[in-house]
This record gives structure tokens, C-alpha cells and sequence, in this order.
């Protein structure tokens, strides 16, 4: 990979996160009410000492531009983003950090089921044009990409765990329940998992599915299909060896772009299912107003996009040497 | 695309009317267009005369029904925690859904294909700085940054029960923020047509004879583009549906305006999902799926019709 491609690409991600952290900047200082209040949040036992130290720490004192834009950054970079109102005493990034782990869970299974499911359903599809799974897949397809993720959870909800009874109706784990073993645990929490599992990864598949379809379709009007056909291989070597590796190129920038998309999903599939993780928070945050956590919610969620783009970028590079320029 | 003849002032009015009737009997003759078209139809004109279907929106005082009463003979689709009728509740909401996804819908094109055009033929740094902000818009998660904005412009203006055009502040805003934070992909696809459209003869000639900037993006660019345009409105429309039935369904509603989202919220906030009451939530849930439904159908047809790539494929 060229080192010019490389350094484009970081530069350019590098730029995208400075004006994120120019927007919450600017958000942060457009709200009502005093930022170091803000800062503090509703922290219990508040000196005159404290509030200094704050005014002191953020540079509050200073002019806006650009001493307390360089503090901001500063406290930033070390993961200091204030105090939740809500959470008294807790810090943004404690309460960030509590919430990360199921919304990872959920959705790294759900990307997985979604990619594998997706992609061959789509592959098989375009490969198989007109057939019946093409037809019915389309359909499917076309239907699920035009429902929001929380009508299908809701959907689901209520016909497995409300009318049917096979899967608990909220939560992670069943309130107040006492585990035998680790086993135990683990089946209480898969019990939990399955529905809002089973909702994001049929929200993606419908998405995933159409564009492999139309990038199998694309590959088979290429020279080299044609080539591979003329050779006389046979019709599963020709879509493994020369349709499928070239129309698995696309498809690496959609999942990264789609994470961006991906994130409101998540975040109304957890509210559906009462499911603990970043999704319930920044709900919580929004109706108690608790503006630091959403910042901090926004700050993660927008890093972690632009370096997941970062990430498909180079291993597009990697794998298609037209685009290293 | 119409083809790049240099058209006369006096020809560009009707000569464009003509080529939209060609398209639209193009989009019937396709069962996915007409299906789309004959979908949105209907959801229009509920939403256009709602009092003429179903009466006044309902209130807790005016309510008559029972408590979260499953569907009768007077209630042919239920009625809510206060007893007022679903389908008046749900007629009403495709009223206020459907003017917000207009109105965000105008707001993201205007500035879209606005910003788009005049990028692609001025070019420079006004074009490098307009792009770099549209890549920034495409990449981070708007949705996010949307619900920020929302509840932060509310508390800084205080939307109290303010009304501008019998539409409530604290929709307005929803509008706004939506526009603000999804028209990059509309200037990005507009921009790059301009682009090559830039480099035509009939932009020359145009230049030639001393037309101006402003004349040129009006006259010779802005027809040129209108195909594309229009093909992105109709899926602008439908994300516009979408993003704000997902913001007033995590709060951000309006509960004295209800949209299919609010609706959708305040099922959930009873808890009609744990209590088996479906017809709280899926006659607006259905709503809003085949009316995204039928923007998507349409926009495949438009493509399909547009596209000449496509046509020449079949």
C-alpha cells in the first residue's frame, strides 16, 4: 500500500474527529445555564474549593477562543468529559463504560449473523437471477429494509414473548435471580439476547442482501466471467474463484458506512426491549436532559464510525490495488 | 437524461412539462410504480382533509371509548389509554408525519441540490470546503447529533405551545434538524453531475455569449440535474419519514401533535407491548412501513426509468 494512500486516509480521519470535538465543543457552550455547573452536574458536597478548581481545570476564566478550546481538547483527549447529572457522582466515562458492554454484545453477534446470513443470501440470489429465492429474497429484502429496526423488534416482541411466552419480555437477565453456575448465567442472558439479536440482524440483512445482489450481478457481465465460463469450469468454481472475491469488494465499505446508520437502530432496538446498554442511556439522558452523557455518547459512537471507516478504507486498499493512489 | 441541446428561454417551460407527464406515464406502466404511486396516494389524501374521514383529533376530554378497548364495531381499530379512537388517532398522525417529512424534505433538497450545483460549477475553494463538510456529514452518525440538536434548540428557543402555521414549534425544529444533517448525500450526487455537465458545449456556447454565472446554473445546469432531483427527493422523503418517526419514538415527539412515531412511543411508554394490546402500535407501525415502503418502490421505478445505464442493460 502506498504510503501516500496511508497517510491521506489518517489525515483525513484525524480531521473528521478535530471537528466533532469543534462540535461538542460549540454545543457545550451554547447550553443554558453555567458550564461549570454543567460540569459538575448535580456532584454532591460542592465547595467553593471545587467549583475553583473546575473554573481553574476548564480554563473558564479565560477567553472562550482559544484558551478554553485548548482546555476542552485537553480534558478530552484524557477522557475527562464531566459529570452525570443523573448519576450523581459518576463520571461520563464511568457511566459510558457500565453501558458499552451489552450494546458491543448485541450488535458485534448481530453484524456477524447479519454479514454471513446477508451476504450468502444475496450472493446466492444474484447468482440464481429470476429463481425463487431471488424473487422471494427480494421481497423479503425490500420489506425489511423499509422497516425501522424498533417496529421489528416490537413485532417480535410481541408475538415470541407476549403471545407465545418463549422469550422474556425486557432486560438482560431476569431481575433477582440466583445462578447455580456460570452456565446458568449465560443461558438466562441468551434467553434475553435472542429477540433483540434476531431484530438487528434481520434489520441489516435486508440491506446487505441487496447490495451483494447487485454487485454479483455487476461481476457477471465482467470480461473475466466470461473468460471462466469460455474455459469451460464449471458454474460453483466460476462464482466462488472469479464472481464472488470481486463482488465482496463493495460490500467491505458498506458495513463500515452502514455503522453510522447502524447506530440509530441500536439505539431504539435496546429502548423495544429494555435491553441496558448505550441505546437505553442516551434515551435516559435525553428525557433528564443530562447533556454531558449525551455528549459523551455522541463523541464515542462518532470516533468509533470514523475509525471504523478508517479500518475499511486500509483494508480496501489491501485487498483491491486499483484504489492505492 | 434530456438531451444537451442548448435550450431556448422560451422553450425550458413547456418543453419541461412534457418530459414529467413522459415520466409519469413511464412509472405507471411499472407495476412498482404504480403500486408506490397508488400507496402514497391514499396516505395523501388522509393526510391532506383528516377531519373529513374521521372528525377532529380526539383528546382525553373528547374521548368516548373504553380503556385501551381491543377493536369493535365502534372502534374498528381499538382505542388508546384514554380512550380515544385509534383510527382517528392514526389518520391524524399521517397528517403530522407526512408535513414534517415534506417540510425536512424541501429543506434537504433546496440545500442539497442549491449547495450541489453552485459547488460543481464554481469550483475552487469554496467547492474543496463545501465537500470536505458534506464527507464530515456522511461519515459521522447525524442521528445522533439530530436528537443533540433537537432537544438543545428546544430548551435554548423555550418551545412552550408556540405555533407557526398551525404547526408546533417543537416540530419546526425536528424539521430543521433533519434538513441540517442530511443533505450531503443530495449536494454530493448533484455536484458530481454538475461536474460533467460543466464541460458540455451548450455550457461553452452559454459562456460564450456572455451569460452569466448565476443564468448558467439557472437556465442550463438546473434542468439538466431536475431527472436526478427528482429521483433524490423521493428517497430523501422517505428517510425524512423515517428519522422522524425514530426521533419522536425515543421522546422527542410532540404528544398535543402526534405522529406515527409519538403514537408508536406512547404505546411503548404504556406498555401495550407486554400487555398483548397490538392495535396500540400496528395500525401506525404499518403506516409508516408502507408508506417507506412505497417511497422505496417508487424510487427502484424512477431509477429504472432514469437511469439510462439501466435501460440500456435490459
Amino acid at each position: 500500500m502506498g504510503a501516500r494512500y496511508l497517510t491521506r486516509r489518517l489525515l483525513s480521519a484525524v480531521a473528521t474527529i478535530a471537528m466533532i470535538v469543534l462540535i461538542n465543543f460549540v454545543l457545550f457552550r451554547a447550553m443554558p445555564g453555567s458550564p461549570e455547573r454543567m460540569l459538575l452536574g448535580r456532584l454532591p458536597g460542592v465547595t467553593q474549593e471545587v467549583l475553583e478548581g473546575t473554573r481553574e481545570r476548564w480554563g473558564l476564566d479565560k477567553p472562550l477562543f482559544p484558551d478554553q478550546f485548548v482546555a476542552y481538547i485537553g480534558a478530552t483527549l484524557q477522557g475527562d468529559l464531566g459529570f452525570s447529572y443523573t448519576e450523581a457522582g459518576s463520571t461520563v466515562t464511568e457511566v459510558l463504560l457500565s453501558r458499552l458492554g451489552p450494546t458491543l454484545l448485541l450488535f458485534g453477534l448481530g453484524e456477524l449473523v447479519a454479514i454471513a446470513l446477508g451476504l450468502a443470501l444475496g450472493a446466492y440470489s444474484g447468482w440464481k437471477r429470476g429463481g425463487l429465492v431471488d424473487h422471494v429474497g427480494n421481497a423479503i429484502s425490500l420489506f425489511l429494509y423499509s422497516t425501522p429496526y424498533f417496529l421489528l423488534g416490537m413485532a417480535l416482541l410481541v408475538t415470541f414473548a407476549t403471545a407465545l411466552g418463549w422469550f422474556p419480555t425486557f432486560g438482560m437477565v431476569t431481575p433477582g435471580r440466583q445462578y447455580t453456575d456460570v452456565l446458568d448465567h449465560f443461558g438466562d442472558i441468551a434467553r434475553h439476547l435472542a429477540l433483540p439479536l434476531a431484530t438487528v440482524s434481520l434489520g441489516l440483512i435486508g440491506q446487505y442482501a441487496i447490495l451483494m445482489r447487485s454487485s454479483i450481478l455487476d461481476t457477471l457481465t465482467e470480461d473475466y466471467v466470461t473468460t471462466a465460463r469460455a474455459k469451460g469450469l464449471p458454474e460453483g468454481r466460476i462464482l466462488r474463484s472469479h464472481a464472488l472475491p470481486n463482488a465482496l469488494l463493495p460490500t467491505v465499505s458498506l458495513v463500515a458506512i452502514n455503522i453510522g446508520y447502524v447506530v440509530a437502530g441500536a439505539i431504539t432496538v435496546e429502548v423495544v426491549f429494555n435491553w441496558p446498554g448505550l441505546g437505553t442511556l442516551t434515551v435516559e439522558a435525553l428525557s433528564a436532559r443530562d447533556y454531558p452523557v449525551l455528549q459523551g455518547v455522541f463523541l464515542l459512537l462518532s470516533v468509533t464510525v470514523v475509525l471504523a471507516n478508517l479500518a475499511a478504507d486500509l483494508i480496501y486498499g489491501v485487498l483491491d490495488p486499483r484504489v492505492r493512489t | 437524461m434530456t438531451a444537451p441541446v442548448m435550450p431556448l428561454a422560451s422553450e425550458t417551460g413547456p418543453r419541461r412539462v412534457t418530459v414529467r407527464f413522459d415520466l409519469l406515464r413511464a412509472l405507471v406502466r411499472r407495476p412498482s410504480g404504480l403500486i408506490g404511486i397508488l400507496i402514497l396516494l391514499v396516505f395523501s389524501v388522509l393526510a391532506l382533509v383528516p377531519d373529513f374521514f374521521v372528525g377532529e383529533l380526539e383528546t382525553a376530554v373528547t374521548a368516548t371509548g373504553p380503556r385501551l378497548g381491543a377493536p369493535s364495531a365502534e372502534f374498528p381499530l381499538g382505542t388508546d389509554e384514554l380512550g380515544r379512537s385509534m383510527l382517528n388517532l392514526t389518520v391524524h398522525a399521517t397528517r403530522i408525519s407526512m408535513v414534517i417529512g415534506l417540510l425536512a424534505t424541501v429543506i434537504t433538497v433546496a440545500v442539497g441540490a442549491g449547495l450541489g450545483i453552485v459547488s460543481g460549477y464554481i469550483g475552487g475553494r469554496f467547492d474543496y470546503v463545501a465537500m470536505r463538510i458534506a464527507d464530515f456529514f456522511l461519515v459521522m452518525p447525524t442521528f445522533v447529533l439530530a436528537l443533540i440538536l433537537t432537544s438543545l434548540i428546544r430548551d435554548v428557543l423555550g418551545t412552550g405551545s408556540k405555533e407557526i402555521a398551525g404547526i408546533r414549534l417543537s416540530l419546526l425544529v425536528i424539521v430543521v434538524v433533519i434538513g441540517i444533517t442530511s443533505w450531503s448525500s443530495t449536494a454530493r450526487i448533484i455536484r458530481s453531475q454538475t461536474l460533467s455537465l460543466r464541460e458540455r458545449a451548450f455550457v461553452d456556447r452559454a459562456r460564450v455569449i456572455g451569460a452569466s454565472s448565476g443564468h448558467i446554473m439557472r437556465r442550463h445546469i438546473l434542468p439538466n440535474v431536475m431527472n436526478l432531483i427528482i429521483a433524490n427527493t423521493v428517497l430523501t422523503f422517505a428517510g425524512a419519514v423515517l428519522t422522524e418517526t425514530t426521533l419522536s419514538f425515543i421522546g422527542l415527539g410532540d404528544p398535543f401533535q402526534p405522529s406515527w412515531g409519538q403514537v408508536l412511543e406512547a404505546a411503548r411508554g404504556v406498555g401495550a407491548l407486554q400487555l398483548g394490546k397490538w392495535w396500540y402500535f400496528v395500525p401506525p407501525g404499518a403506516s409508516v412501513v408502507l408508506v417507506v415502503f412505497a417511497f422505496t418502490l417508487l424510487g427502484n421505478a424512477l431509477d429504472d426509468v432514469l437511469n439510462p445505464r439501466r435501460l440500456a442493460a435490459r
